[in-house]
């Protein structure tokens, strides 16, 4: 498997797989609890759509609710893709993180 | 009031809770792909009121607009085929223009090539005005900034001199409140040492407050201790990277010997000035502190001899003259009530420095005139051949008209007409401006650039100018073709479109602006080869002038002994005649003064020039002596100090009879007036010959400054390369410097021939589009006659009686054009003149070149469309009914 993913790209893909199904400002929320560092709609709304390109996410429109003004919103799942994307960097990255030696921190 | 109320009403509704901004969610809306819209303003607007609950009201507004703006990326963005009907039939309108470009192409080309080459002018202009205009905007507290100067009141009026003392600075910050900071510069020159060589530069002897008072900003350094000691120099970023290769030269100890102190200080570079604007007045490159230099102690308290100027900032401009009106009891305090009577202190607003020393801004606005002139000219073209356009169009507009278009939407189809092609004509322009700019600054030696603004002033500038033309060249043509009733216009009732009238007015208006360009252009053309012509009353032909003094040797006394040597050797020379000392040189004419009066002259002395020569001096400028003797030869004794020779100015300004009287007296010294020498000029001729004393020094006194001589112009390259090898074995700190007196005075008008140089191309600019309108003008004129003018000449008219009928019309516009520019040309041109002491007058031969010169292009522009109608045959324009 050959897919670059840049760390935002990564980042709202493992909270669509923790989500199940979602929407953008349930990402926006989960992102900065988790991360504790705030983002904004639009860079999401980018994301999600290179996602979607790239068919590691589809969507679909949701209902109208009231406080969006009426407005209907587009909910968004990660596809069986996007699962095996994301466990495969996560895997490569383990893999790769044994070959760091342990540091000695004795000079302290 | 209407406003005012629904604005309330809107709070009224809202007033429970906090809402998105309107206006952001009104520009999503208004650009968002509507595929989008719902998922991107949904999830803003809920994100708004989670944030609003979160992190308050002013937060979650700004975050929603800033994200409003941030989601309005292209791929989000609605095509521009999906906007509204509106731009729909914006498209269509542009689509017609452009259609009606193509289809008339000769006059597309003439309103778009008029246009453009109109606003490259303007835009040329434009730039070169406003660097004069904004000069030493640069400094921020420009309004409070005045130069402290001094007047002497003589019975020939009141003289000012911008020289001040050096104890004025401390004088004025104690004695009034008002001043809030003052600052002394004096600038001179410098020789820096490097690696043994003596590199000139110069300095600027200063205050740390004149940072308070100008704004020079800093690239490295303290701001609060800008001068650490006084051993510090601070340098611009230029000379840093001169001397130092690198920009931060902080610490770095530079060398620097000091004419004026005769001494070589270490100084350590403490500061560094970042690049400052071309258009500024001071641009140091080196400053020390007045305060360290040796002699400090000397001249600090020293009320009797000025050499330096003094600037103050005062809490507000108003304080000047309440300032002005304490002048004369300071003045008093200093000198005595005898003093105060003939010397006063005054303040020169800094804005007034540029016309006070530089040159005149007015010259600027004039120009600036200029522009606009030739921008209405090409305007007028467009109007005046949209209208006559209309006879060609009615037919459209009639259609329009009854298939239900609105005047207003044909007015608006009108407008977007003139739009594009002011739009077109603007790119042109702009394209050409930046083509044109290199050459335009190597030929009259400015600096002009578009970089002084940023893109957005540039870019907003053009959209205004294209709206400003737009409306100034589209407006009278919507009104009247709009205006048209449709059955007339379908059978095709009008005549040649537009008021005949206006139109003849617009063509006069045209004519006379380039007239008056015109006239003036040569009338300045006139004034400067007076000046470049006229006998200055010296030998400048072959005269040649070198620097030599003995300040630029390292020793002094050596270095009079070394340049007499060179003096000798020159005067051996074959090629070379004449050759003389002197402390000035025509057209570098000495600055000095003191105070003067003729014996038994009870009045104040007179504040006179003065300067010192040798006894060949006036053979060498072929000076004629009109009274009395010359001074002695040098060999005949030494320096002949009780000997003075006046020029013809000065013995006026004392009323001096040389029959009669032969003593002058400065203080108390009487000096024996030996000769009185015919005015030569050696400034400007703007400004009259001014009244000097001229004093005798032998060749080996080191007052001298220049060697003169009379050179035989053959093989002169050799003969200057012989001199500088000569010069370059005497050990001078400066290089080999000469002056060819012919060019000098030339150089002497520099800013004339520029000024000239502008003033001709752009009214040649401006008759070349004037012409244009009217060569399109004559097609449409004759192609609405051609029936009439068939019917003529089968009727047996002649082909000059034709002619006759279609010049009768232009020359009537061009002589009323003529009446009207000329009271202009002498109005505005007899103010410009009076600048100049030695002028021309205004002759009518000029007004009748330029009448002729406009009459031969008009016959040109409008004579071969018009002899070829004459001449075409009646049966080809008769036969089609």
């Amino acid at each position: 498997m050959n897919l670059q993913l840049g760390v935002l790209e990564e980042m709202i893909l493992i909270i669509l797989l923790m989500k199940d199904e979602t929407y953008g400002v349930d990402i926006a929320k989960e992102y900065e609890s988790q991360l504790n560092q705030s983002i904004s709609l639009p860079a999401i709304h980018v994301v999600l759509k290179r996602l979607e390109k790239k068919d590691l996410v589809t969507s679909k429109m949701g209902e109208p609710t009231a406080e969006r003004g009426g407005r209907r919103k587009r909910i968004y799942q990660a596809t069986n893709k996007g699962y095996q994307a994301a466990r495969y960097l996560q895997q490569k990255r383990s893999e790769m993180w044994k070959g760091i030696p342990a540091m000695n921190f004795s000079f302290l | 009031m209407e406003g005012d109320s629904s604005h309330e009403l809107f709070i009224l509704v809202n007033s429970n809770k906090h809402h998105p901004p309107l206006w952001a969610d009104k520009l999503l809306n208004y650009f968002c792909r509507q595929d989008f819209a719902d998922e991107i303003l949904g999830d803003l607007h809920e994100a708004f009121y989670w944030r609003l609950k979160e992190k308050g009201p002013g937060k979650a507004k700004t975050k929603f607009a800033w994200e409003v703006i941030k989601s309005l990326r292209p791929k989000n963005l609605k095509s521009f085929y999906h906007f509204s009907l509106n731009t729909m039939i914006l498209r269509n309108y542009i689509k017609i223009a452009f259609r009606t470009l193509l289809k008339r192409k000769s006059t597309s080309f003439i309103n778009i090539f008029g246009l453009s080459v109109g606003v490259s002018a303007f835009v040329l202009i434009f730039l070169y005005a406003y660097q004069i205009i904004s000069f030493d905007d640069h400094h921020e507290k420009k309004d409070r900034i005045f130069l402290a100067y001094k007047e002497r009141i003589t019975p020939d009026g009141v003289q000012p001199a911008f020289d001040t003392w050096a104890p004025m600075k401390d004088r004025f910050l104690s004695d009034y409140t008002q001043v809030k900071a003052a600052a002394r510069i004096y600038e001179t020159d410098s020789r820096i040492v490097k690696n043994n060589q003596y590199l000139e530069e110069d300095i600027m002897y200063t205050d740390e407050s004149l940072f308070d008072i100008f704004t020079y900003p800093l690239l490295y350094g303290n701001e609060k201790n800008i001068f650490a000691d006084k051993q510090s120099v601070v340098i611009s970023v230029e000379v840093a990277i001169k001397y130092f290769q690198k920009e931060n030269a902080i610490g770095e100890v530079m060398e620097i010997f000091l004419p004026d102190e005769d001494t070589t200080l270490l100084y350590q570079v403490s500061a560094i000035l970042d690049r400052l604007p071309a258009n500024i007045s001071y641009r140091p490159n080196m400053m020390v502190q007045l305060e360290s230099i040796p002699e400090y102690p000397e001249i600090a308290n020293n009320w009797g001899s000025s050499f330096l100027e003094t600037f103050v900032l005062l809490d507000q401009k108003e304080s000047a003259a309440e300032l002005e009106a304490a002048f004369p009891d300071l003045v008093e305090t200093l000198w005595g009530a005898e003093v105060r009577e003939n010397t006063n202190f005054k303040l020169l607003p800094y804005d007034q420095s540029y016309d006070q020393f530089i040159g005149r801004k007015a010259d600027a606005y004039t120009l600036l005139l200029i522009g606009f002139g030739i921008l209405l000219i090409a305007a007028i073209n467009f109007m005046n051949l949209s209208t006559a356009q209309a006879s060609q169009r009615m037919k459209e507009i009639g259609l329009r008209k009854v298939l239900g278009a609105f005047r207003g939407q044909l007015r608006t189809q009108f407008v977007t007409e003139a739009f594009v092609t002011s739009l077109l004509a603007i790119l042109i322009g702009i394209g050409l401006v930046f083509f044109i700019t290199p050459y335009f600054n190597d030929f009259y030696d400015v600096s002009i650039s578009f970089a002084i603004f940023s893109p957005l002033q540039v870019v907003s500038f053009c959209a205004g100018l294209a709206i400003a033309l737009g409306i100034l060249s589209g407006s009278y043509p919507a009104i009247y073709l709009s205006s048209l009733r449709s059955i007339d216009a379908l059978q095709q009732k009008i005549g040649l479109g537009g008021s005949v009238n206006f139109r003849n007015i617009l063509v006069v208006l045209q004519f006379s602006i380039a007239l008056f360009l015109i006239t003036s252009a040569i009338l300045i053309r006139n004034q400067i080869s007076f000046m470049t012509q006229k006998d200055m009353g010296f030998n400048s032909q072959s005269t040649l002038a070198i620097r030599a003094s003995a300040s630029d040797f390292a020793d002094r006394d050596q270095g009079v002994v070394r340049l007499n040597t060179y003096k000798e050797q020159l005067r051996n020379k074959s090629y070379l005649n004449e050759v003389a000392l002197s402390r000035a040189i025509p057209t570098r004419w000495t600055r000095s003064f003191t105070f003067v009066r003729p014996d038994g002259w009870n009045g104040d002395p007179l504040r006179m020039r003065y300067t010192y020569v040798d006894a060949h001096f006036f053979n060498t400028y072929d000076i004629n002596l009109k009274f009395g003797d010359h001074f002695l030869a040098d060999s005949e004794g030494g320096d002949q100090r009780e000997s003075v020779i006046l020029n013809e100015a000065a013995m006026k300004a004392f009323e001096f009879d040389p029959s009669k009287q032969n003593i002058i007296k400065i203080g108390d010294r009487r000096i024996n007036v030996v000769g009185i020498v015919e005015d030569f000029n050696f400034e400007s001729l703007q400004i009259e010959v001014a009244p000097t004393l001229i004093f005798h020094r032998t060749a080996a006194n080191p007052v001298h400054t220049y060697i003169s001589a009379q050179i035989s112009m053959s093989d002169l390259p050799i003969r200057l390369e012989e001199m500088e090898d000569m010069w370059n074995e005497l050990g001078s700190t400066n290089d080999f410097t000469y002056y060819f007196m012919s060019d000098q005075v030339q150089r002497l008008y520099e800013a004339e021939k520029r000024y000239l140089g502008m003033v001709t191309m752009f009214s040649v600019l401006a008759i070349i589009v004037a012409c244009l309108g009217l060569y399109g003008l004559t097609l449409f004129i004759i192609e609405k006659r051609r029936k009439e003018i068939s019917i003529r000449k089968v009727l047996g008219a002649e082909i000059r009686g034709i002619l006759q009928l279609i010049f009768r019309d232009f020359t009537k516009w061009v002589l009323v054009s003529f009446v009207i520019s000329v009271p202009f040309v002498i109005f505005f041109m007899t103010d410009w003149l009076e600048g100049y002491h030695y002028r021309v007058s205004i002759s009518w031969i000029t007004f009748a070149i330029t009448l002729a010169m406009v009459f031969a292009l008009v016959i040109v522009t409008v004579g071969y469309q018009s002899l070829r109608a004459a001449s075409a045959n009646p049966v080809n324009h008769l036969k089609d009914e």
